[in-house]
């Protein structure tokens, strides 16, 4: 039956066709040149990117290092817990962070149903949208990034790109050592919806907070800036 | 899915007469057009990505067998099962199927307007399976046991108020408030996420298929969709062919109108690309994963006059933007797909004669094709169904003769000078003190929402041969 469908489906889409050869569609795609896309807030790409994730909703830090960076998580979930409880893929720059300077003591693995928060390594941070970028895998389980109350990402400043186009380069750049990845997420913002009279409500399915701790070397008024354009 | 489109008429009159209702449609219609302007001017390039993404949209589509081939190669290469559909009950049947092989009894669906064309979950729910809408907005409906109103928030339609209520009689959940928003965002997510986590089966849609990769775009607010895509053991992606872009950033390219046309969000929350079932090292997702690619008509369309409305992305604008949408509401157009673009739609996807008062509701305002992302020109689709709607003697006989005597006095141009010569200026008389009328004779309906304005002294056409005379005149003096 199936296959019947789709012999009479592509007999169909080649009676409409130009019948090109596979050259010819290429060099035709390649001649319409990038698409348009959002111009950054400000040139600088960590401040653009943080101005972004703060319009999404998420909430910032910034950290200079991989101490500072893990006691930023460790503020983070005790301000909203008042515990350290945490649960990290199995990614090996997380396991290597020095936890004990923060008092936190990740699980590593996979998000139950009723988790507080956890944490994600990023791939990559999209200036344009204020976007994290994860890779589901054994580094970074998708329950992860679902299922518990609070997600908590680090990017490195080194792994910022301005727009979408240049977020494929480097994720081409990636599958192409690795392989493709089962999902490739892009998250901006806490989980959120408007179906109710239109009224915009976070936690809706996925986290209701989202918390983003950029590390690495930026201008040192990165976050100042970031705070008031998304103010602005 | 149930056609009621030809009692478009009697619907829209029955809409209109809840006054609450009607007054709700009035602030969506000026809140979310309002969004959409203020991310488009923000975002500044609303033309030139429109312009390009209407030539790759154009591109794919000229040559769709070489894409939804090269497609198919990199989805079977990814570990996924691909199935083709020529119509929304041969999908409805391969769902089943893989549902039943699996023993499968729970399941978590996403958002898809493929499958409310299909009515999926009513098939499946017919075999005995339990499946759960998990969209907020779905959800309600479902609960409600409504068709969608709008196809991107599908109860908007409902008040606050109504949604407690029936979280109220469904939900056996004791003495709860339930006084806010958040309240009842709340309970959802609560009673949601236990269907999440028990499901066997997800089932979701596709914003866009990559071809050069085999992923399928997924685009969300809620991040359900996220869930029903990677929780159960089995994920089915319904989708159709015109879905189809050549490259990754095709699909982001086309997310930054798409997002910015229908809630005025510069991209939604989670934006996600899926390629098949778990690897070797991975800890979660499905372990088995199904393409339904559905034609359901497409191929037709692809080949009429009509292709262009292949193009579409469901975003939505064209509903907001539309002034009989706002009169009417969704539930009027009797379809899955609603407004302008439903308009266009529901005659190519079922037939004319059910559907052929949808493309006159349209007041040929062109707001539609303005602020389309794709490019649409909805008004001339329209307009071009309503002349088969002519052709093949389907409008009323009244309606025939009313634009046959039209067509003939507009031939006969001294005749219609004269005859709106007598009237305009009758008109202008006649309301000359209020400025308007809100009530006419023969017009009723009409000035029952609104007042007619009372029109110049003058018709258009001896204003304007006044100022073709003024600009000659003036020549002669330069
Ligand atoms: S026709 Fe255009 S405006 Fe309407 S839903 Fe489709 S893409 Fe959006």
């Amino acid at each position: 039956m199936t296959k019947s469908a789709r012999s009479r489906i592509f007999a169909k889409i080649r009676h409409s066709s130009r019948g090109a050869t596979a050259a010819t569609i290429r060099e035709e795609l390649d001649s319409f040149g990038k698409a348009p896309a959002a111009d950054l807030p400000t040139p600088d790409t960590a401040t653009a990117f943080l101005a972004n994730v703060l319009k999404n909703q998420g909430t910032v830090d910034c950290a200079a290092n991989r101490t500072d960076a893990v006691r930023a998580v460790g503020q983070y979930l005790y301000q909203h817990y008042r515990t350290h409880r945490l649960v990290a893929g199995n990614d090996s720059r997380l396991a290597a962070m020095p936890w004990r300077d923060a008092g936190v003591l990740p699980r590593f693995g996979t998000a139950e149903g009723n988790e507080p928060a956890a944490l994600s390594y990023a791939r990559l941070g999209v200036a344009e949208t204020g976007a994290v970028v994860t890779f589901t895998g054994k580094a970074n389980p998708a329950a992860n990034n679902l299922l518990a109350e609070h997600h908590i990402v680090l990017v490195n400043c080194e792994d910022l790109v301005g727009d979408m186009e240049e977020a494929w380069l480097r994720i081409r750049h990636e599958v192409d050592r690795d392989g493709r990845p089962r999902g490739i997420n892009f998250i901006a913002g806490p989980s959120s919806t408007a179906d109710i009279e239109g009224q915009l409500v976070y936690g809706a399915h996925g986290p209701r907070g989202w918390h983003v701790i950029l590390l690495g070397y930026m201008p040192a008024s990165a976050l100042e800036d970031a705070r008031a354009l998304a103010a602005g | 899915m149930e056609m009621h489109s030809q009692a478009f008429l009697e619907n829209a009159r029955e809409a209109l007469g809840d006054p609450e209702k009607t007054r709700r449609r009035g602030l969506l219609a000026a809140f979310t057009p309002m969004v959409r302007n203020a991310a488009m001017e923000s975002f500044g390039k609303f033309e030139p990505l429109r312009q390009h993404l209407r030539r790759v949209r154009q591109h794919t589509l000229d040559n769709l067998d070489h894409y939804l081939d090269r497609f198919e190669q990199e989805a079977l290469s990814n570990g996924n099962h691909v199935h083709f559909a020529m119509d929304g009950e041969e999908m409805n049947r391969i769902v089943l199927e893989i549902c039943q092989r699996h023993s499968a009894r729970r399941i978590a669906k996403g958002k898809s307007m493929v499958t409310e064309e299909t009515g999926l979950s009513r098939h499946l729910q017919g075999a005995g399976l339990n499946v759960t809408e998990t969209d907020l907005g779905e959800y309600i409906i479902q609960q409600a046991g409504e068709p969608p109103s709008h196809i991107v928030g599908p109860a908007l339609h409902k008040s606050a108020a109504e949604v407690r209520d029936l979280f109220l009689a469904r939900h056996d959940l004791g003495e709860r408030e339930l006084e806010e928003t958040s309240q009842l965002v709340q309970e959802a997510r609560g009673v949601l996420r236990q269907r999440f986590l028990e499901a066997d089966v997800g089932i979701i849609g596709a914003n866009a298929l990559v071809a050069e990769n085999g992923y399928s775009m997924l685009v969300t607010n809620e991040g359900n969709g996220d869930l029903c895509a990677n929780l159960p053991p089995v994920l089915i992606v319904c989708t159709t062919l015109e879905r189809i872009l050549p490259r990754a950033e095709d699909a982001t390219a086309m997310m930054r109108l798409l997002v910015r046309s229908a809630t005025g969000q510069p991209h939604t929350c989670y934006t996600s690309f899926y390629s098949g079932p778990r690897r070797e090292q991975d800890t979660d997702g499905p372990i088995e994963t199904h393409f339904v690619l559905l034609d359901d008509k497409r191929t037709d369309i692809l080949a009429s006059d009509y292709r262009e409305m292949l193009q579409c992305i469901r975003c939505g604008a064209c509903l907001n933007h539309c002034p009989i949408y706002a009169a009417a509401g969704g539930h009027a157009y009797g379809a899955v797909y609603m407004g302008p673009m439903g308009s266009v739609l529901t005659p190519l996807l079922t037939s004319l004669e059910e559907s052929h008062l949808l493309p006159n509701a349209c007041t040929s305002c062109g707001r539609c094709a303005e602020v389309c992302p794709s490019g649409i020109p909805l008004p001339d689709l329209l307009r071009d169904l309503r002349q088969a709607e002519q052709a093949a003697k389907l409008s009323p006989p009244r309606w025939r003769t009313g634009l046959k005597l039209h067509a003939w006095l507009a031939r006969h141009p001294r005749l219609y000078h004269g005859l709106t010569a007598l009237g305009i200026p009758l008109l202008h008389r006649l309301g000359r003190r209020r400025g308007s009328f809100s009530k006419l004779p023969l017009a009723g309906g009409w000035t029952s929402q609104r007042d007619f304005p009372a029109p110049q002294r003058k018709t258009f056409m001896q204003a304007y041969a006044g100022v073709l005379k003024a600009e000659k005149k003036r020549r002669r003096h330069d």
